[in-house]
């Protein structure tokens, strides 16, 4: 197993598409930080309208705490984009190059090589969010410095202190391992199912933005679902940067993640166990 | 306004008053609190409104008579109500000429206590009314009820120790109005968490809100230089 | 002889329509078996079968005897297959892509081995080199080294000469032959190239619209005597006349204009060819059409569609 792993990893970081992915991120991060260099001083200014009325917040706020926030939540959309690239093109994608049928004549069962591709796409998304933190992070933190961190939330100010600030984002980065992976496992699945790469890319990205928007809908019919979407959860991270952490809504989403994510990685087994390849 | 004043003076005189001793009583402890030209302490500060959530802010206070205060929380941000609610006494207690109307005693946690009402003959200061307990015997202000003419009705409670002969309290404790807050949802994009509706069912109870600075030592008028008060974040040192 | 491969009654339909219906056949130790079809046969489709990549609704697969649905990782540690084009990874060489699938047969293949049959395929030389700049010959090659690698006693290999220039065939064709020859692997081979199953097959299995249409030894099914013999004559309007009444006509299989054609061993075209020239016929061609183009035109047509397994 660690062997067939070693390989596929060897394909996908041999694969210069893999990079894209890794340049795209850093590219938006690198925006968004520029955005904050020149504008973010009316961007808090906006957000901070309702306290600002009542309360003089002096010091360095707009942060690199902040500003790697601000980049986390930015980012939300185009994560999954980049997770889904690799996922989704796992098993379609080995179909279409025609060595998925060259690979499935070698003595490796079917479960396994699903295994494998998820076990792969779960790297990729680990070393994903490292690289995410390493630039949204390191770099947000060398341009913008350190401070407090505040959280503005839609009917919360939160002021974290600056020494409290690391661990909860090594907590977040964590769980936004567990929701990006969710999101390969879903990306996965559709891969078993197509047959060509784009369909289950776009497909994945689909389906999160339109569960995303039903999760975010103040609309009481959808309140009553919204704990059954693993969009409702994907975006538990911000949970650490609440006070007190609400460790068990946190383990509670969480949970629902893995949930999900077995589910649909239990499906693609099957699925794929049965699927002829007539690629 | 004048004339509402001049109704609000009219009931006041109708109270029993001592003016003399009470005027006396007044202006000996505004002299004594701005004796304090300025001060540095190092300050503990809990600030307790319903959808703030912020923790125990440790830091250096910068005083200089009359109005200038300054956090510094060494790379930390700092956290003060709004310029015209101060936190230090001089800024509760009117300022210029001003009608005293002595209240009489009271009793507060087994002490007795005098209490004066103050109104400012100057009619733009921003404060209206200021009530003070005094306690006599150290000429001190054990609790300010001043209401503002813009931001409600602002309520110090102040506790001494060490810092007696300046009037320097040891722990302040500030009541205050507090509007709410919101935040655009899509702005916000907030994990609904049960903390969420914990927040909700406290916001709806009340709009009080509490500040409460502990003074753990104080160096007082050491001839602070004006530029500490510039000195401040990145964010306005930019502006 | 002890068979390799055996299937019993192997049926899968598509969308309700039948590619394959219930067929069987076994394929011997040490064959090398044309397996021929028009296209859309169901070659592709048995092929992906006796291999696990597409699952029989009913019947059953056997390799060396042993039934193939669960046994598959097991028995396919014994076979090496290239199905229809030979795919890799076109960004990666072809050193690493021969590295990889040797990694993937459960079998510790040392790089010596990796060498020999880079070596035996002709691609010493430029294995360092991306996949994406090999032409399709070397590509084919690759297949065959990679289907090779892990030293398996059977090869299944789907259209092996597609894409490749006629030197390239001939290579593909003296490779077949020196791994049935000198490795004594078990070869299942499919090709439109009539010609190249012809002289490399020593058993054919012809299907048509999913069904048998025969199965046996090359030297039973293509008997020298079935062999067609072409003669082009000058015009000569008595020269059918004379012949009917010779000891050439009950070879005789049709006459259209100038060309006469003879159902006979291609031994007796001298002997023919010398009673031509003595009856003043001129000749100007004798020709020996390929036996297995006309067998195989001659049982795919639809009119003949039935089971004639011998």
């Amino acid at each position: 197993m660690i062997q067939l792993l070693r390989i596929e990893l060897y394909k996908i970081f041999k694969r210069p598409r893999t990079y894209i992915s890794f340049g795209i991120m850093t590219a938006i991060t690198f925006v968004i930080q520029l955005a904050m260099l020149t504008d973010g001083k009316t961007f808090i200014g906006f957000a901070m309208q309702g306290i600002n009325e009542q309360f003089d917040i002096q010091g360095n706020i707009l942060n690199g705490y902040l500003v790697t926030y601000i980049i986390l939540q930015s980012l939300l959309v185009q994560i999954p984009l980049l997770v889904a690239l690799v996922a989704g093109d796992s098993l379609t994608g080995e179909a279409n190059l025609g060595t998925l049928r060259l690979l499935l004549t070698k003595p490796i069962t079917r479960p396994k090589l699903v295994l494998i591709k998820f076990f792969s796409s779960f790297i990729y998304t680990v070393l994903l969010i490292i690289w995410l933190a390493i630039v949204a992070l390191f770099f947000s933190l060398l341009l913008f410095g350190k401070g407090d961190m505040i959280n503005l939330k839609s009917e919360t100010f939160i002021m974290i202190m600056q020494n409290d600030v690391m661990w909860r984002y090594a907590a977040a980065f964590g769980y936004a391992v567990l929701a990006m992976t969710t999101i390969a496992s879903l990306a996965l699945l559709l891969s078993a199912f197509a047959d060509n790469s784009i369909g289950p890319i776009i497909s994945t990205m689909g389906i999160v933005v339109v569960l995303t928007i039903l999760s975010n809908l103040q609309i009481p019919l959808f309140n009553h679902i919204k704990p059954y979407l693993f969009t409702t959860h994907t975006i538990g991270w911000k949970g650490f940067f609440d006070e007190p952490v609400p460790y068990a809504a946190i383990a509670r989403s969480a949970m629902v993640l893995i949930l999900y994510t077995l589910g649909f990685l239990v499906t693609t087994i099957f699925y794929f166990n049965r699927k002829d390849i007539k690629s | 306004m004048k004339k509402h004043l001049w109704l609000l003076f009219l009931c006041l005189y109708s109270l029993p008053v001592f003016a003399g001793d009470a005027n006396e009583l007044f202006y000996a402890l505004r002299t004594k609190v701005l004796s304090v030209k300025d001060y540095t302490a190092d300050v503990k500060m809990k600030i307790d409104v319903t959808y703030m959530r912020i923790p125990e802010l440790k830091g250096t206070l910068y005083f200089k008579s009359p109005d200038k205060l300054r956090l510094e929380r060494h790379g930390g941000l700092s956290v003060f109500p709004k310029k015209n609610i101060n936190l230090t006494l001089v800024n509760l207690i009117p300022a210029g000429q001003v009608m005293v109307l002595d209240m009489g005693y009271a009793t507060r946690a087994g002490k007795k206590e005098r209490i004066l009402k103050v109104v400012p003959e100057d009619d733009q200061s921003n404060i209206v009314l200021s009530k003070i307990w005094v306690d006599e015997e150290n000429m001190l202000a054990l609790r300010t009820e001043t209401t503002t003419r813009n931001d409600g009705t602002v309520i110090m409670d102040l506790e001494f120790g060490n810092y007696i002969p300046y009037a320097l309290p040891d722990k302040v404790t500030i009541l205050m109005d507090v509007k709410d807050y919101k935040l655009p949802k899509g702005m916000a994009m907030d994990y609904i968490s049960e903390n969420e509706v914990e927040s909700k069912a406290k916001a709806s109870k009340g709009t009080k809100g509490s500040i409460q600075i502990t003074y753990l030592k104080y160096a007082v008028n050491t001839g602070l230089s004006d530029n500490i008060f510039k000195l401040k974040g990145r964010n306005e040192e930019e502006n | 002889m002890e068979t390799i491969i055996e299937t019993r009654n192997l049926s899968k339909s598509f969308k309700g329509i039948k590619a394959v219906d219930g067929i069987s056949f076994a394929i011997g130790h040490g064959d090398v078996c044309g397996f021929l079809g028009q296209n859309g046969a169901g070659k592709s489709t048995i092929m992906r079968m006796l291999l696990g990549l597409i699952y029989p609704d009913s019947g059953s697969i056997f390799i060396n005897g042993t039934e193939f649905g669960n046994h598959r990782r097991y028995l396919l540690k014994n076979v090496g297959a290239i199905i229809e084009r030979p795919d890799m990874y076109g960004y990666l060489s072809g050193w690493d892509n021969l590295k990889i699938f040797a990694a993937l047969s459960d079998m510790k293949i040392p790089a010596a081995r990796l060498h020999e049959v880079l070596e035996i395929v002709g691609l010493k030389g430029r294995e360092k080199d991306k996949v994406k700049g090999y032409s399709q010959g070397m590509k084919q090659r690759l297949g065959i080294a990679i289907a090779m690698v892990h030293k398996p006693d059977l090869l299944i290999l789907d259209e092996p000469t597609n894409g490749l220039d006629p030197q390239g065939i001939a290579e593909m064709r003296a490779l077949l032959i020196s791994l049935s020859k000198d490795h004594g692997k078990t070869i299942l081979i499919s090709s439109h190239l009539l010609v190249e199953i012809e002289q490399i097959a020593t058993s054919m299995l012809i299907i048509h619209k999913g069904r048998k249409v025969v199965e046996g030894p090359v030297n039973k099914l293509l008997h020298p005597d079935d062999s067609l013999v072409e003669v082009i004559i000058r015009a000569d309007s008595s020269a059918v006349g004379r012949l009917s009444l010779s000891q050439w006509q009950k070879y005789l299989h049709s006459t259209e204009d100038t060309v006469l054609t003879f159902k006979m061993n291609p031994g007796n075209a001298p002997a023919l060819n010398k009673w031509l020239v003595g009856e003043n016929i001129d000749v100007l061609e004798i020709r020996s059409k390929h036996s297995l183009e006309e067998y195989f035109l001659s049982l795919t047509n639809d009119t003949i569609i039935k089971d004639r397994a011998i």
